[in-house]
């Protein structure tokens, strides 16, 4: 009894801190409708300032929290909402959460470039005055964690009277009720916004100063994951009730020490010893499964800018077939370790084909697209090399292929289950749960597990070894296994899931899914069982992802169980793919390649460049290599507000202009192909070739588009997409927009100088 | 129907019966599409119970009771913007396809219900294009694609100029000899009392008055709902 009432003790000092972390994500959701994922990020970064400050630089303690949690950490949350967040409005709520995302691997990237590039060294932080402790029932609690449980406190008081007792908490709260509503009677919900990302931040650096001698050594993403622990707390308040929110604290602090006390800190359950790292995710299960029913929402495509323009069947299949040529063509002038870049582009792309299907067509969330991956992998490695864990087979084997699908399809119904009755953001969070229980259970499973059904024995070998061996396939007498022809498999797998998730687009299941995203409510009122087809709509998107993974796994050949599946790597994916442009099957096409070039081959670029021009090493290497290793994936998320159909969309915009005129078209099609001969004879460099390509993709459609000016007149206004009601409010008005607005109600041109309206 | 402590609909007892057109008027705020969403399933009501052909659907989901025949369009649109006009009305179909194992949705149905709307002109635009009043009338064509047995219609001919009107005036009489019940919430209150046979006034929740459109248009408490206690212009 007194071991249950210390560690009672410690887990509320425990649920304290998460209560500090869960209410900052409270604040901030509530007052901007962002599910601020980079919520843990904010806190990691504030943490490694309060330690430079505090152990690094000898700054006294006080002034390096008041420092951090009252300067640096609020401005980070106030350049974050100027910056990015305010950016988001009228965007869906996809778009919403992929940002966050981005700032969370920028963050992150950022902190990793700062303190940890080079240096070896570990950055140890202590606990507020040391090991002092006093003693409770025999169990030492620290005066650290005495403080944590003070300030949790202080900061539950200091919100109520916040929120109840000032103008500024009456106009938040008026914020969330009604934005423009607030707007008509004077008030600046752009101000409301930043005070709350401010004090969201402050409340995440605190959290992150307090949770961060846990750790012992300060890692980034363990940081990070300690704080994104809090998630269950904020849901369990439904992301509203500050009381909620700190009873779920208080219910995920006492749960790890009660683990901590029942399996002696993991050691008494070999087989459980990572379930501690998992508490949180299953309570985060579990209080999606007590929330109460959503509302069936409508109308919420009406309010947002993404539109996806749905190619004919004719566009589609030419395009695989020019997809498969193209790197057909390409894969034959590149060199080996060029070829290996491609085909991990090719595979990460595969995986992010099974999000246009979810996320694209039906607005639903995956944030665990690599954990299907693994589960696939498993699934597909137990079918071909069994249980005695040696490689005994040279081909992935087509059954096993089809069992991984099916068994990614059945997992991603049963995880689905739980949250389809809710909206997208649970659903994502409800995966992100998924990814990080099955990775601390499941991927990083050491133990051998054994089964005993009904007299039948078996015994199941996950990562025992730490890696596993995944074979590529040898299917119809054909060898994949050399990595040129892999990369082709991939690659005309891509083309044909590609055509098959337009096919589905345009059929009638497709137009289902759409309009089941577009206005739940009036599909249900139409008759349709929303929950059956989401379901089955995220079972065939983990499939997908189950063949992706497999594909991707034997592209790696040997997969260790740290590779990429954490949940960091899905997030990445995930907002690449909405960057790319996630109702194109090219904008997956594009995410695989942006991450396959952004991580891997810009950084050897810069190494090359900097290996050539010593004198512009720092520049090259320290500068360009990192910033693009560690911040571009995350910029170009960032800059996802501005456009949130996706750079697809743009890209084929650019390229409108090439459908009007055929043969300029063919002219510029034969002239690559030219190219391509000559670089392939030798009689022009790779280097060349490349830089007369991406000159020509430039340059063609614009030369293009000025010599046929007359016939994309019309053109040009439809591309632009531009809400003619909108106009003068969103931009200022141009005399220019006179002509569009008499086009548009049909009034015959009128002479120069003429004015039919007022200006 | 309660909204936390605020009583959005009280003792409420509505009818509509099959081939009439039934109005339902008040001012704005008086429930009238709290009512539409309780009815539809959209909203579950505290207490009280919706009947449709006599069986009891009050805890049924929103897509069991459009299967069972109530279809309803929307005072904010409620449109798929992602799609045309003729997949929004098609979609419809095919969803009826889908659970009744039948060929509803079929190109020759959606060409008709398109045709009857007038939309065909507009036929293959996006719908976020089109203007609110023949947007109206797109909702209308995809409940229609369902095959109702009763329709409900929230506010259908705001958006639409007179002579819009008066076609969708003639329209909702034709689809009521076709033996379809309609309740018809509408701010235009001649088209009301031109088309409906029977009439129920709503005001802060409670039927304040129910009668013919003679009737409501003299009737004291709909005057006061209206014009206030001095019930003079």
């Amino acid at each position: 009894m007194q071991d249950f009432l210390a560690y009672t003790v410690l887990g509320l000092c425990l649920g304290s801190v998460y209560a500090i972390a869960a209410t900052g994500l409270v604040v901030t959701y509530s007052t901007s409708g962002v599910f601020n994922i980079a919520h843990g990020a904010v806190a990691t970064m504030s943490a490694l300032m309060y330690w430079q400050l505090r152990f690094d630089w000898n700054v006294s303690t006080p002034l390096a929290i008041i420092f951090t949690v009252c300067v640096f950490a609020p401005a980070l949350g106030l350049l974050l909402e100027v910056v990015v967040m305010r950016g988001l409005r009228g965007t869906s709520e996809v778009t919403r959460l992929v940002t966050p995302v981005a700032v969370l691997i920028g963050i992150n990237g950022a902190a990793t470039w700062i303190w940890f590039r080079n240096s070896n060294r570990a950055l140890v932080p202590k606990k507020f005055f040391g090991e002092r402790n006093i003693k409770v029932l025999g169990q030492a609690v620290y005066y650290h964690q005495i403080i944590g449980v003070m300030l949790a406190v202080i900061v539950a008081g200091a919100l109520y009277v916040l929120l109840y007792r000032t103008r500024l908490g009456v106009t938040m709260r008026a914020t969330v009720d009604d934005r423009s509503l607030l707007m008509l009677n004077g008030g600046r919900p752009d101000r409301v916004s930043v005070a709350s990302w401010a004090i969201g931040a402050s409340l995440a650096g605190l959290a992150g100063v307090l949770l961060s001698p846990q750790l012992g050594a300060l890692q980034v993403f363990a940081l990070t994951l300690l704080v994104i622990d809090a998630y269950p707390a904020a849901v369990s308040g439904r992301l509203r009730s500050l009381p909620l929110t700190y009873v779920g604290a208080m219910v995920l602090g006492l749960s790890k020490l009660y683990f901590d006390w029942i399996s002696d800190a993991g050691q008494r359950w070999l087989v459980l010893r990572n379930l501690r790292n998992a508490i949180p995710a299953v309570l985060l299960f579990v209080a999606l499964l007590l929330l109460p029913q959503d509302r069936l929402r409508g109308a919420i495509v009406a309010r947002t800018r993404e539109r996806f323009r749905v190619p004919t069947m004719r566009e589609a299949v030419l395009w695989g077939a020019i997809l498969i040529a193209a790197i057909a063509m390409l894969q034959s002038l590149m060199s080996g370790s060029a070829v290996i870049s491609l085909a991990n582009g090719i595979a990460l792309s595969l995986m992010a084909l099974s999000l246009v299907l979810l996320t694209g067509y039906a607005g639903e969330i995956n944030l665990a697209v690599f954990t299907f991956a693994g589960v696939a992998v498993i699934a597909a490695w137990q079918f071909d090399v069994g249980p005695n864990g040696l490689a005994t087979k040279q081909s992935m084997s087509v059954a096993a292929i089809l069992l991984a699908m099916c068994v990614c399809a059945l997992v991603g119904g049963l995880i689905a289950l739980p949250a389809l009755r809710l909206r997208g953001l649970y659903l994502g969070l409800a995966t992100f749960a998924f990814g990080i229980i099955v990775y601390q259970l499941v991927i990083l499973q050491i133990q051998t597990l054994h089964f005993s059904l009904f007299g039948w024995k078996a015994s199941i070998n996950l990562f025992t070894t730490g890696s596993l061996t995944v074979p590529r396939p040898h299917w119809f007498g054909i060898n994949f296994g050399g990595q040129r022809a892999f990369l082709m498999l991939m690659t005309v797998l891509f083309s044909l899931i590609g055509v098959g998730l337009i096919a589905l687009r345009r059929s009638a299941y497709g137009r289902m899914v759409v309009a089941m995203k577009d206005s739940p409510a009036a599909c249900a009122t139409l008759g349709l069982n929303i929950r059956r087809l989401k379901l089955g709509v995220f079972m065939v998107s983990s499939a997908v992802a189950g063949l992706a993974g497999l594909m991707w796994a034997a592209q790696r050949r040997t997969l260790p169980n740290n590779a990429d599946f954490d949940g960091f790597a899905s997030l990445t994916l995930f907002m690449i793919a909405v960057v790319g442009g996630i109702g194109y099957v090219s904008g997956a096409l594009l995410a695989g390649i942006f991450l396959s070039v952004l991580s891997i081959v810009m950084p050897n670029i810069f190494a090359k460049l900097g290996a050539d021009y010593p004198g512009l090493h720092w520049l090259f290497v320290t500068f360009f290599g990192n910033f693009s290793h560690y911040v571009g994936p995350a910029l170009i998320g960032i800059g996802l507000g501005k456009n949130p159909s996706g750079i697809a969309q743009q890209i084929m915009n650019g390229f409108r202009p090439l459908r009007k005129t055929p043969a300029a078209t063919a002219a510029w099609a034969l002239s690559v192909v030219g190219l391509w001969a000559l670089t392939w004879r030798g009689f022009v460099s790779n280097w060349h070739f490349t830089l007369i390509i991406i000159a020509s993709v430039v340059i063609v459609p614009r030369i293009i588009m000025s010599v046929f000016e007359s016939r994309f007149a019309d053109e040009e206004r439809a591309v632009t997409g531009e809400d003619l009601d909108l106009i003068g409010l969103e931009r200022a008005f141009r005399p220019s927009d006179r002509q569009v607005f008499d086009d548009a109600i049909g009034l015959p041109p009128v002479a120069s100088g003429v004015s039919r309206a007022p200006s | 129907m309660n909204f936390g402590g605020a009583a959005a609909l009280t003792d409420v007892n509505i009818a509509a019966a099959a081939g009439v057109i039934t109005g339902l008027i008040g001012p704005n705020g008086a429930g009238k599409t709290t009512l539409f969403n309780c009815v539809t399933g959209l909203l579950e009501p505290t207490s009280g119970s919706v009947s449709l052909d006599g069986i009891d659907i009050t805890k049924l989901a929103p897509y069991r009771r459009a299967r069972l025949g109530v279809a309803r369009t929307f005072q904010r649109l409620e449109l798929f913007t992602s799609l045309s006009v003729r997949d929004n009305i098609r979609v419809a179909g095919e969803i009826r396809a889908r659970w009744s194992k039948s060929k509803a949705g079929s190109r020759a149905e959606t060409d008709h219900v398109i045709n009857l709307l007038g939309l065909t002109d507009l036929a293959d635009r996006d719908v976020s294009e089109i203007p609110t009043g023949m947007a109206r009338r797109v909702e209308m064509g995809r409940a229609l694609m369902t095959r109702p047995k009763i329709l409900l219609l929230d506010e259908p001919a705001s958006g639409q100029d007179e002579q819009e009107t008066e076609e969708f005036a003639d329209l909702l009489l034709e689809l009521c000899q076709q033996g379809t019940a309609i309740l018809l919430v509408e701010h235009d209150v001649s088209l009301v009392m031109k088309i409906c046979s029977f009439i129920q006034v709503l005001d802060f929740g409670r039927v304040i008055a129910a009668g013919t459109p003679r009737q409501i248009q003299t009737d004291p408490a709909v005057l006061e709902a209206y014009l206030g206690e001095d019930k003079t212009v």
